[in-house]
């Protein structure tokens, strides 16, 4: 970094140091002044088409966009000086004058840049008294619909095809005012990334189909989580509204996955929703499930446990404070833990370097192969005679029976109770799923990245990493970790491969273990 | 020379000499008018002597912009490593221009030794000359021509026997006048859509195929070799005495309502009034001039007084209020509606807009819209300051100027004819219901 | 069921049954434009520039040189050829006004009528050529199918007003009263 050039300017009167070739938009950002842009994003090659973020600069003979000029030395840029928020002002009034104005029937009101911009620098009225231009609603396949007419042609859509995706089924047709965005008739945006353009159209103009009218953007809640949909990790916002999943976006992160999320992870989250959740411990008595308080049901799990070998198998999308806790419970009892994981096709995003939808479509296999779980497609094979069977959120669907009834006793620590273990659990554990709790995943290149709790677990059920500390509790290893946080840095003090992590300190971003980070050699 | 008229004794025959002369189209013909004699002198030259010749010539770009050639041309950094090319811009598309046509039509072998000579000077050895699709004769005529240079062996890759590679290759537009803005021309050449290109980079520095690249026009390579065999200082000498900036002889298309529109030649400086009287014969019968557009339909109309001041020459057009710009020069006289006239050079800049900038994409229409309106009788005397302060948000905001073309005529139009747009505006026939806009 | 939807059905079914699958019934199978002597123009081509892409707009000329236009398999044809997709190719193709996205009547008629033809009449000439085409509108193709009249903007040829293209073959000053000849003149 040394040796980078770094050049000085003022930017509405703020003084800022910025390295030499960023753009004065990008400056402006650094001295904490947003300038009003539509065409520019910081993942897309520059086009600096649509005009709006002209700025003032002093000694300039014409307004700059800000977007394509580079700083320099001693520049003095004025974002909010009469001349620019006039230029800008008519920018807003022309993408408006055949934009339909249908901000009560569209899907991006509330989070559109159009909108917010004209309340913040625009007309009150428009001057336009002519007929608007219109064009049909196309389906654009995949998850995308155009809406044509609130269409701004900012031609990020058409980037992100091209330069990101590597796939360019989009581009610009026509010219004039009767351009729009064109498709191909047959050739579909089914790349597996195309959803992307639903976030980064900054209007109305592309939408999910997904999420076509279910909700108005000041209705949902947001969270910071980590797609659970494979080993990548993508950094993102959970969406909800009344208690239930509505939409996954993609959250930046310049190490993760920039500023995107694959279409696989963003629709995947009806699972989030599940009705037939187990929401109270049962505990088998006289042969029955029945309800139990949390009291009875951890002493009578704690009994089944006691003097046993315990057969842990886990999920991959457990957090690594569950898995960490239930590494506790397989050394305790001398026993052993497995754990299996789904896999699909890989999809990579061409453009950013190292980021792909993986073949693992589970959130954290690293995390329970750092915890001591043994990765393996038949888990069951190590369970010996006599056992008892911890499954953890697995749901066992297509394990072999046959193994599972080698088991002495049956725990499910669970959100939901399987079809075949209603017969054999002898005691069951209700758990949040990741949305309802917070913790850690690792990805696949051991970077540890913190998700936060999205919404409220049904009836009784508890933060995984809260039962599982009751129950070692009950089974006298009484270390009563109450939070996530306590649990991960119990975690990083007693396991070398966290070593210098901290909650807190992983922020939103996360942070390399370090092995991870003597892999990548950084 | 007033192609297709008979040439008048005030013009200065340089490039028009030989307008319909059929001899003169081939190769043999052409030789024998003295083609090809300043090829084979440059190829003996150095490329840095060639442009210092054409520097000291005062040779500006007719294209429109006026800019130095010889000064463009020491853009190129000899020995780079990198290919340089060429671009002929011969998508003459500038309403009221048609002189590239007649130079490619007459005299096809003028322009292809004008480019050899251009890319030899500038270290190029592909020479690229993008003709509009709609040019079908000038483009037969310099396919024609090209195919006779390579034959003789002046083209290719030992051109006129130096062991020096020049290639001249024609590439055929296919509809759109913005493709003559230089950077969109290169853009259309490497086969995408026409969209003018953000500066910096400069073409010199990242053009064609994001190698340094040098564009002219038609006419300005073909007064290259008129230069290199009769010297600097002849070519000098061709202008107004007081104004050393403006040298040589231009060709002016003279369109519209006038006794003998074509394409005279005369020397930078000519006076305007007697130009448009006396070359080309003045008004129609019992009509009178009214308003001149003196340099293609983007530049500021001026009235006929502003005209008959101005000397023709790059200084002495921007010191009456407008530009030579291309050379084009439109008459308008007083039996025709000027609004409508204006109306018509919005729609074709709504129609030519390339569709990346906000301002061009939606002013040019929208400006056309109204002035549409007005001439059909439902504009309101708002819809004039509208028309300014669009104009205004339509200037100096775009990546190109094609979003100020079109504003210009508006507001020049505005500012000195605003009569005319009154008059329409208080005939009003029916009252606009207001659309239901927030 | 209606009857109506019975007699449909009915009559729909051998349509179908005749073709294996391809398209529907009437239409074409796609022959392509680049072979032969055609493939041999479009690699000579190749050889003037660096890129493949840069031969993108001679090869559509060569497409509606053969076909009269420009159809979506053409632009998938060019597209392999020049290894763009179809999409890029379709943007290129729509911003150029020359290139015919639809089959166009035997006679293509392109009126200038900017401004300084405007000036001097060219919408009478535009008029005369609907009149006696037969075509009443801009745009519209005349029942006989051999015309078709649309205003094009500034041909450059300003000087020889009214100019207009029909095809590829450009004639200069046109005025009203030679239209009838001009037209007689085409056949």
């Amino acid at each position: 970094m040394a040796d980078v050039k770094m050049v000085n300017l003022t930017i509405e009167g703020r003084p800022v140091s910025v390295p030499d070739g960023t753009s004065i938009l990008e400056a402006a950002k650094a001295a904490g002044v947003l300038v009003p842009h539509y065409c520019y994003h910081p993942g897309l090659p520059v086009a600096g088409v649509c005009r709006m973020c002209l700025v003032e600069v002093e000694k300039a003979p014409k307004l700059a966009p800000s977007c394509a000029t580079s700083v320099a030395e001693g520049q003095v840029v004025h974002v909010h000086s009469p001349k620019a928020l006039e230029a800008r002002k008519g920018v807003l009034e022309m993408l408006l004058i055949n934009h339909p104005l249908d901000c009560p029937i569209c899907d991006q009101a509330g989070e559109c840049e159009l909108q917010d911009y004209t309340y913040q620098e625009g007309r009150a009225e428009g001057r336009y008294r002519d007929p608007k231009r219109f064009n049909p609603v196309e389906d654009f396949g995949g998850d995308v619909v155009y809406v044509a007419n609130r269409c701004i042609l900012c031609t990020r859509c058409v980037r992100f095809m091209d330069d990101v995706a590597h796939d360019p089924v989009l581009s610009v047709a026509e010219r004039g005012d009767r351009a729009l965005i064109g498709k191909f008739e047959g050739q579909d945006l089914t790349h597996a990334w195309a959803g992307n353009v639903i976030d980064l159209c900054p209007v109305g103009a592309l939408l999910s189909k997904d999420s076509l009218n279910k909700a108005r953007a000041w209705e949902l809640d947001r969270s910071a989580s980590v797609c659970p949909n494979c080993s990548q990790g993508c950094n993102m916002i959970v969406e909800t509204r009344d208690n239930q999943v509505m939409r996954l976006r993609p959250r930046p992160n310049e190490q993760v996955n920039k500023y995107f999320m694959c279409d696989h992870g963003r629709l995947n989250y009806r699972w989030m929703n599940r009705k037939d959740r187990v929401e109270v411990p049962l505990v088998r008595q006289a042969g029955v499930l029945a309800t139990a308080d949390w009291d009875v049901a951890l002493r009578a799990a704690a009994g089944v446990l006691a003097g046993k070998r315990a057969f842990v198998l886990a999920s991959p999308n457990l957090s690594n404070e569950a898995l960490f806790l239930l590494g506790r419970l397989v050394r305790n009892t001398g026993g052993a833990g497995a754990f299996r994981v789904p896999q699909g096709d890989e999809a990579p995003l061409p453009g950013v370097e190292d980021l792909a939808l993986r073949t693992d479509r589970a959130a954290n296999g690293r995390g329970a192969e750092m915890m001591g779980f043994a990765r393996s497609d038949a888990p069951l094979s190590g369970l010996q005679s006599g056992d008892v069977l911890v499954v953890a959120d697995e749901e066992l669907a297509e394990l072999d029976a046959a193994d599972a009834a080698k088991a002495g006793a049956l725990i499910v620590i669970g959100t939901t109770l399987p079809a075949w273990a209603r017969h054999a659990a002898n005691v069951v554990l209700p758990i949040a799923n990741f949305t309802e709790e917070e913790g850690t995943f690792t990805n696949l290149r051991g970077r540890v990245q913190r998700f936060l709790q999205a919404k409220a677990a049904p009836g009784i059920a508890r933060p995984s990493f809260f039962v599982l500390g009751d129950l070692l509790s009950a089974m006298g290893d009484g270390s009563g970790y109450w939070t996530a946080g306590q649990t991960f840095d119990a975690m990083a003090a007693s396991m070398p491969a966290f070593a210098g992590l901290t909650y807190d300190g992983l922020g939103l971003r996360g942070a390399m273990t370090a092995g991870a980070m003597a892999e990548v050699g950084a | 020379m007033g192609f297709p008229h008979s040439p008048h004794e005030r013009e200065t025959l340089v490039l028009s000499k030989y307008f319909g002369d059929k001899d003169a189209i081939g190769l043999e013909g052409w030789r024998k008018r003295g083609g090809y004699v300043a090829l084979e002198k440059a190829l003996k030259m150095t490329p840095a002597e060639i442009v210092g010749i054409v520097k000291e010539s005062g040779l500006r770009g007719r294209g429109g912009a006026g800019f130095p050639t010889g000064v463009k041309w020491s853009f190129m950094k000899p020995g780079d490593g990198k290919p340089h090319y060429l671009c002929c811009n011969a998508d003459e598309s500038e309403p009221g221009t048609f002189k590239d046509r007649e130079i490619m039509r007459w005299t096809p072998h003028a322009l292809v030794e004008g480019c050899a000579i251009g890319a030899y000077a500038i270290g190029a050895e592909v020479a690229y000359i993008y003709i509009r699709g709609e040019y079908t004769e000038a483009l037969e005529k310099m396919n024609a021509a090209c195919k006779e240079a390579y034959a003789a062996g002046i083209l290719g890759t030992n051109a006129m026997g130096t062991g020096k590679t020049v290639h001249v290759y024609v590439h055929k537009g296919a509809g759109a006048y913005i493709c003559g803005e230089e950077t969109a021309l290169m853009n259309s050449l490497e086969g995408r859509r026409g969209n003018p290109r953000i500066k910096p980079p400069f073409p010199a520095v990242a053009g064609l195929f994001g190698q340094p690249t040098t564009i002219n026009n038609v006419e300005t390579l073909v007064a290259v070799p008129h230069i290199l065999v009769n010297g600097a200082e002849w070519y000098k000498k061709f202008g107004r005495p007081d104004n050393p900036k403006s040298t040589g002889t231009k060709l002016f298309s003279v369109c519209g309502n006038i006794q003998k529109p074509g394409n005279y030649e005369v020397t930078l400086g000519f006076p305007f009034k007697d130009f448009l009287y006396d070359l080309c014969g003045g008004p129609l019968p019992g009509r009178q001039f009214r308003a001149i557009i003196p340099g293609g339909i983007s530049v500021p109309i001026q009235t006929r007084e502003e005209a008959e001041n101005s000397p023709m020459d790059y200084e002495g057009f921007v010191a009456n209020g407008t530009m030579l710009g291309s050379g084009g020069v439109i008459v308008i006289d007083d039996a025709q509606n000027l609004v409508k006239q204006i109306a018509r050079a919005a729609r074709f800049f709504a129609h030519e807009s390339c569709a990346q900038c906000t301002q061009c994409r939606e002013g040019t229409a929208w400006t056309t819209k109204i002035l549409e309106r007005i001439v059909a009788g439902d504009g309101t005397h708002e819809d004039l300051e509208t028309l300014l302060e669009i104009g205004e948000n339509m200037t100096g905001k775009t990546i190109c100027v094609l979003s100020d073309s079109c504003a210009t005529p508006v507001a020049s139009g505005l500012q000195k004819f605003r009569g005319d747009f009154e008059a329409l505006i208080k005939k009003k026939k029916v009252h606009m219901v207001p659309a239901a806009v927030a | 069921m209606s009857a109506a939807h019975n007699e449909m059905g009915e009559m729909h079914a051998p349509a179908h049954a005749s073709h294996s699958g391809h398209g529907h019934a009437g239409e074409e199978v796609y022959v392509k434009v680049f072979t032969g002597t055609r493939k041999a123009e479009l690699d000579e081509l190749l050889t003037r520039y660096p890129t493949k892409m840069a031969a993108l707009l001679p090869a559509l000329w060569i497409v509606q040189e053969e076909r009269g236009w420009v159809s979506s398999e053409g632009m998938a044809e060019v597209a392999e050829l020049l290894d763009l997709t179809p999409a890029y190719v379709k943007g290129v193709v729509s911003f150029y006004t020359m290139y015919h996205q639809h089959p166009v009547g035997q006679h293509f008629i392109q009126v200038c009528t900017t401004s300084p033809c405007n000036v001097c009449g060219a919408e009478d000439v535009v008029n005369a050529l609907l009149k006696h085409t037969g075509c009443e509108e801009l745009g519209v193709t005349s029942p006989d199918g051999k015309y078709t009249v649309i205003e094009v903007e500034c041909l450059g040829a300003c000087g020889f007003n009214t100019p207009l293209m029909v095809n590829e073959k450009f004639i200069e000053s046109v005025t009203p009263a030679s239209v009838p000849a001009l037209l007689a003149s085409l056949g």
